[in-house]
């Protein structure tokens, strides 16, 4: 079956992979996309699509003893239920190593598509702000690029993915290309009318989210059944299972082989270029190379940083592409920091349908130049979620019989509005993925040993998450309302926003990528999953990964054309 | 509410709102999907509990759910769900622990079954007075998985309400499927409109929180 030549070797089928894919078989190339996880097909293998509570084991309830032995670290993640367990990793079978008391958690899919099928679909461009930010702080190391050398290729990649949201105008959160935004909660038109004219400076906009409002390139608008986690059949979500892989299915150039374990990658004896991917295939075992011109790796920010460190060779005593030593180092995430307020009003306001996405306030902290008041650099932005409570929040009180099932089945007289801070971390050497000495997976694989803690400032924002999320609760009228824990904050990885480790520069002697997302000094390797982000800003990155993949795709392909790859 | 419940709440509120599909339409091959299956409950066999437990136990959802104008408990099938839940999904230690308190209530109250619904409502409440200093009744202490050291009466109250409206019959006759095929964020709630049904029980064990 994979007899015939590749042009080019994607390793990652998640949303970096899938786009990588996309546009290398577009532009003509032919490609193997090879996969960790099992092979699932779009809308057949979504098994527990609309599945009620009752359908479930349990009712849903968590089946503990299993998480715990089997799920331990995956099923902290709210998206985790029985109704989508074959998506995710077992932590029992693929360990790995947290240092003490600087844990993070590794959340992973296990399936086709990656975690492009579970990814919260929140979508938000970098600011001209944000690529500046090293440079004007001095921390860390410059990103390369600017806004602008990006901006046409976050327009290129929104347009094919469909991003529904509002216009805003502003410099800190430029605009996608929209599709029409979702519609608020009755509660929500309060709140914004009430900022507005209690803290003009704050935007409250509908979350940008990638989920169809309208139907787009051959899939359906939402339907909004609510969990979009467990996959959509009719792909009105982005996935690579919906939009990416078809795409690129359908140019006839596509060979995707599921069950592929990347052990490393092999260069030839200049180092200048690579060879073959080493695979290990997780059900028979058996090993292979495959070869190729291009290479591109997109199997996730830990994933990519461990086949590059176990590909150490006598020219990379310390992983491939690691001339500047930053591989593995500056791993990032956002931290979250949630803070919740009840409200009473419009509780004679319901709604039908249930929106998978909350409303957005923008950073508005050290925005333009820093702000005086503050003892920290770069910002934050909160997601905010609209709940109505019910017998699930107020099952927990006396009483029998006929007035008792009676309170159960109305909803609650209040409104819960949540802000979650998800709070900008700064690249910080002793943040870092690095292989164990003599731990080894069941495919023989070195494992990986990761360490984190949150940065001071990242502390300080949180804290200041907290007392700015009063001032907004007090503006928007709560009429209770909580800020979170600033003292015990969650565990690195939570975010399920981890990049960094093969971070891009100018600068060889400090970067592992260059601009275009190849490593420097070996001209047919490309990395564009969250490992090559230079700082983290404080929006959800996943839109960034696909604009640099789109990117760097199209300029590996000029490249190939021109023959650069040729011997 | 405790700070550590609240953060729980809040953890699941960010996570995405609760979300509850109705029916859908589905393809042959969509058969051997979850939403093709039968309820947990009708597809599992009990076999922990002596017909005396049984018996005693559907009493009390009984008391705790009647049936009205919409169906209870017994309709609902929460005393199957009980059963099944003390067998399968806790431990050892809560299977335990539930059994001698559904014991202790048979011991101590003799007859407790042939009582009039009157005198056995008025245990229930002693039972419940008893427990009041118990956190279970916290304000929205609600979204843990479970309470293990709760008072045996707060544990079976739970287990009747989960295994009433998460249920097939609940969840559809007693509550109501939210709509799916569109969204609108502003309608009236009506006097006589119920809870939508809970898509998954809102519990997220957030121990490493």
């Amino acid at each position: 079956m994979v007899n015939q030549e590749f042009d080019a070797i994607v390793v990652g089928s998640g949303i970096s992979g899938g786009w990588a894919a996309k546009e290398l078989c577009e532009r003509g190339l032919k490609v193997l996309v090879l996969e960790r996880g099992k092979d699932i097909r779009h809308g057949m293998d979504y098994k527990g699509e609309h599945a009620r509570a009752f359908q479930l084991p349990f009712y849903g309830m968590p089946n503990r003893q299993r998480n715990d032995s089997e799920y331990p670290i995956q099923s902290t993640n709210y998206a985790f239920s029985d109704a989508n367990i074959q998506y995710w990793n077992n932590d029992k079978d693929n360990p790995y190593v947290q240092t003490e008391d600087k844990p993070f958690e590794w959340v992973r899919a296990d399936v086709v598509g990656g975690r492009s099928l579970l990814w919260g679909r929140q979508t938000y461009r970098f600011s001209e702000q944000d690529f500046k930010a090293n440079s004007v702080d001095n921390v860390g190391i410059p990103w390369p690029v600017e806004y602008q050398d990006i901006a046409p290729w976050y327009s290129y990649v929104e347009k094919f993915i469909g991003v529904s949201g509002e216009a805003e105008g502003l410099a800190e959160l430029p605009d996608s290309e929209f599709l029409p935004a979702m519609e608020y909660f009755a509660l929500e038109k309060t709140i914004k009318g009430r900022l507005k004219k209690k803290l003009p400076d704050i935007t409250l906009t509908m979350g940008r989210a990638a989920i169809l409002t309208q139907n787009h390139k051959g899939r359906g608008a939402c339907h909004y059944c609510g969990p979009c986690q467990r996959g959509c059949s009719t792909g009105s979500y982005f996935s690579s299972q919906s939009s990416t892989l078809p795409a690129a299915r359908a140019t006839g150039n596509l060979t995707l082989l599921p069950n592929q374990v990347v052990e490393s990658l092999a260069h030839d004896e200049t180092g200048s270029r690579i060879t073959g991917v080493r695979t290990v295939d997780s059900e028979s075992g058996e090993r292979k190379l495959y070869t190729a011109k291009i290479f591109f790796m997109c199997a996730s920010t830990i994933g990519t940083a461990q086949i590059l460190l176990n590909s150490a060779s006598h020219l990379y005593p310390n992983g491939l592409a690691n001339k500047s030593g930053a591989l593995g180092k500056y791993l990032m995430d956002h931290l979250q920091l949630v803070h919740m307020g009840m409200f009473a009003d419009n509780t004679d306001a319901y709604y039908q349908g249930n929106r998978p996405n909350g409303l957005y306030i923008p950073r508005f902290r050290n925005v333009g130049e820093q702000d005086s008041d503050t003892d920290f650099i770069r910002g934050y932005g909160y997601q905010c979620h609209s709940f109505r409570p019910d017998w699930q929040n107020s099952f927990n009180k006396k009483g029998f019989g006929v007035a008792y099932k009676e309170s159960l089945t109305k909803p609650m007289d209040l409104w819960i509005w949540a802000t979650a801070a998800f709070i900008e971390c700064l690249p910080t050497e002793s943040n870092q993925v690095t292989l164990h000495a003599n731990k080894k997976d069941r495919f023989g694989i070195p494992q990986v040993v990761t360490q984190f803690d949150w940065e001071d400032n990242a502390r300080k924002l949180a804290s200041d998450s907290a007392t700015q999320a009063e001032k907004i609760m007090r503006a928007a009228g709560a009429l209770y309302y909580q800020t979170g824990d600033t003292e015990n904050l969650v565990k690195g990885g939570s975010g399920v926003h981890e990049m960094g480790t093969a971070r891009m520069g100018d600068d060889p002697s400090k970067a592992v990528l260059n601009k275009h997302n190849q490593a420097h000094g070996i001209d047919n390797l490309f990395v564009t999953d969250g490992s090559f982000m230079t700082s983290a800003s404080c929006v959800n990155p996943s839109l960034t990964y696909m604009a640099f993949t789109a990117r760097a795709c199209a300029y590996a392909v000029e490249q190939f054309k021109a023959g650069k790859f040729n011997a | 509410m405790n700070r550590r419940e609240f953060i729980q709440c809040a953890a699941i509120l960010a996570a995405g709102s609760a979300v509850v599909p109705t029916a859908w339409s589905m393809s042959h091959e969509q058969h051997r999907f979850l939403a093709a299956e039968d309820s947990y409950i009708s597809h599992k066999s009990l076999t922990l509990f002596s017909d005396q437990q049984r018996a005693v136990v559907k009493v009390i959802v009984d008391l705790i759910i009647p049936a009205t104008d919409t169906p209870g408990a017994i309709d609902a099938g929460s005393d199957r769900f009980i059963e099944l839940m003390v067998a399968d999904w806790f431990t050892t230690q809560e299977r335990d622990y539930f059994l001698n308190g559904l014991n202790n209530l048979l011991v101590q109250n003799e007859g407790f079954i042939s009582r009039s619904a009157a005198g056995q409502i008025k245990l229930l409440e002693q039972l419940e007075d008893d427990a009041s200093g118990s956190a279970w009744f916290d304000f929205g202490n609600t979204t843990r998985v479970w309470d293990s050291g709760a008072p045996f009466i707060c544990q079976f109250k739970e287990l009747t309400v989960l295994g009433f409206l998460l249920s097939e019959v609940g969840s559809q006759q007693v509550l109501r499927p939210n709509p799916m095929g569109s969204f609108k964020g502003d309608i009236p709630l009506l006097e006589t409109d119920v809870s939508y049904a809970a898509e998954l029980p809102m519990r997220l064990d957030l121990a490493g929180m």
